[in-house]
C-alpha cells in the first residue's frame, strides 16, 4: 500500500458509448483493490445499470446509489462488498429511475461520505454528455478517457475532454485542472501494421493528452463479462496484463507499454490459431 | 471448427454462464417493472415495528438479497444495542410465544442481541 493519494476521485468517461469504459471501470477498480487500496466503484448510468453484471454482482444488488440520494436506504446498505477481493466495493445505480434522480448536492453527499472511508472513488460514466456524464465528472480529480483507435471515439473523447475543461466543478471554481490520461482500448497492432487502424502516436497526436495504457483488442474481455468478472483477474490474457501495467502507471510506476506492436507467433500458436 | 477445439471445449463454456446469469437477472427486472420498488418501504415498515420494543441504529441495519432462479432470499440483519440486550430478550421472548422460531437470535454472541429476519420468495 502507497501514500494516500492525491487524485480521489477518478471518472471514466469517453463521450462514446460501447468503447469499453465499463469494462475498464470493473478492471481498473478491481486493479487498485489489487494492490491495496480501498476502492469503490460507482455506476453513473443510471437507468441502464450494467456495473454489476461486469463485476458479477447482479444477483446481491438490494439498494442503490439513486436510494442513498433520496434517503431510502444508508449508503452502506447500498454498497456491494466484492467477494473475489478485499478492499473492493460496488455501488449500483437504480435500473428503474431516470437521470434526473441524480442531483448535484445528492451525488456530492454520497461522494464526501465515501471520501471519508475510500482511498479511490471510481466514478463509472454513462456514454453521452447529458446530465449523468455531466454528474460523474462533475467533482473529479482525475478523468481516464476511454478511446477505441477509430474516428469518431477519437473525436467525442475530444468533445469529452471540452466539457471537463469548462463544466467540471475544479473548472467551475478555478481549481487545478482535472488531470486527464488516455486508456486506448480494443487495439489491434496487426490492423496497425496493415495500415487498417490509428497509430497510438495518431491518437496522442490528436488528443494531446498523457497516455496512462494500451489495450489490445482480446478475446478475454468477452469471457470475462461472461462470466462477471472483472478482466483484469485473467492473468494469462493480454487484456488482463494492459490493464494490470495502466493500473500501475497510474500509481506513478515506470512500466513499457506492451502490446503494441504484433505478436510474433510460433508453429504451434499458427496451429492453434489462438489470438489473446 | 478445426481439429483443436476438440481438445479445448471447456467443460462450462462461458456464453452458457452469460446465458443464465442474464435469465435470472432479467426475470427479476421484468416481474419488478409493473410496482413501485417496495425494498425501500417493507425496511421503514420494519424498521418501525422493531422500533416500538428496542432503541435501533439505523446505520447497524443490513439487508442482504440473494436472487435466485426459483428461489431468492431475503435477509435483515439488525444489530440492537448492548443495553438494550435486557429488554431485546424480553420481547423475542413475547415474540416466541406464538411463533417459536427465534433461534438465530439466541445464538448471536452477547454484547449485542441481533434480531433475524429471513423472508423466502418463490417465483
Amino acid at each position: 500500500m502507497g501514500e494516500a493519494p492525491l487524485s480521489k476521485i477518478i471518472v471514466m468517461t469517453s463521450g462514446k458509448g460501447g468503447v469499453g469504459k465499463t469494462t475498464s471501470s470493473a478492471a481498473f477498480a478491481t486493479g487498485l483493490a489489487l494492490r491495496g487500496f480501498k476502492t469503490v466503484v460507482i455506476d453513473f448510468d443510471v437507468g441502464l445499470r450494467n456495473l454489476d453484471l461486469v463485476m458479477g454482482c447482479e444477483r446481491r444488488v438490494v439498494f442503490d446509489f439513486i436510494n442513498v440520494i433520496n434517503g431510502e436506504a444508508k449508503l452502506n446498505q447500498a454498497l456491494i462488498k466484492d467477494k473475489r477481493i478485499e478492499n473492493l466495493y460496488i455501488l449500483p445505480t437504480s435500473q428503474t429511475r431516470d437521470k434526473d434522480a441524480l442531483t448535484r448536492e445528492g451525488v456530492e453527499k454520497v461522494l464526501n461520505e465515501l471520501s471519508k472511508d475510500f482511498d479511490y472513488i471510481l466514478c463509472d460514466s454513462p456514454a453521452g454528455i447529458e446530465r449523468g456524464a455531466l454528474m460523474s465528472l462533475y467533482f473529479a480529480d482525475h478523468a481516464i478517457i476511454v478511446t477505441n483507435p477509430e474516428v469518431s471515439s477519437v473525436r467525442d473523447s475530444d468533445r469529452i475532454l471540452g466539457v471537463l475543461n469548462s463544466r467540471s466543478r475544479r473548472a467551475e471554481q478555478g481549481l487545478e485542472p482535472v488531470t486527464q490520461q488516455l486508456l486506448l482500448t480494443r487495439y489491434d497492432p496487426e490492423r496497425v501494421e496493415k495500415g487498417e487502424m490509428l497509430k497510438v502516436d495518431d491518437v496522442l497526436e490528436i488528443l494531446a493528452i498523457p497516455l496512462l495504457g494500451v489495450i489490445p483488442e482480446s478475446q478475454a474481455v468477452l469471457r470475462a463479462s461472461n462470466v462477471g468478472m472483472p478482466v483484469i483477474l485473467d492473468e494469462v490474457s493480454n487484456a488482463g496484463l494492459a490493464y494490470s501495467d495502466a493500473v500501475g502507471r497510474f500509481l506513478g510506476e515506470d512500466i513499457e507499454h506492451r502490446f503494441v506492436t504484433p505478436q510474433k507467433k510460433g508453429l504451434f500458436s499458427r496451429l492453434l490459431r489462438r489470438s489473446a | 471448427m478445426s481439429i483443436f477445439n476438440f481438445f479445448r471445449a471447456a467443460p462450462r463454456a462461458s456464453a452458457v454462464q452469460a446465458k443464465e446469469r442474464l435469465q435470472i437477472v432479467m426475470a427479476h427486472e421484468r416481474a419488478g417493472r409493473s410496482g413501485p420498488d417496495y425494498l425501500p418501504m417493507l425496511q421503514q415498515e420494519l424498521l418501525a415495528v422493531i422500533a416500538k420494543y428496542v432503541n435501533i441504529d439505523e446505520n447497524k441495519v443490513e439487508v442482504k438479497l440473494d436472487r435466485g432462479g426459483d428461489c431468492s432470499t431475503l435477509e435483515v440483519n439488525i444489530e440492537l444495542p448492548a443495553r438494550e440486550q435486557a429488554k431485546a430478550a424480553a420481547a423475542a421472548k413475547a415474540a416466541e410465544k406464538p411463533a417459536g422460531n427465534d433461534d438465530a437470535a439466541a445464538k448471536r454472541p452477547a454484547g449485542g442481541a441481533v434480531g433475524n429476519a429471513g423472508a423466502k420468495k418463490r417465483i
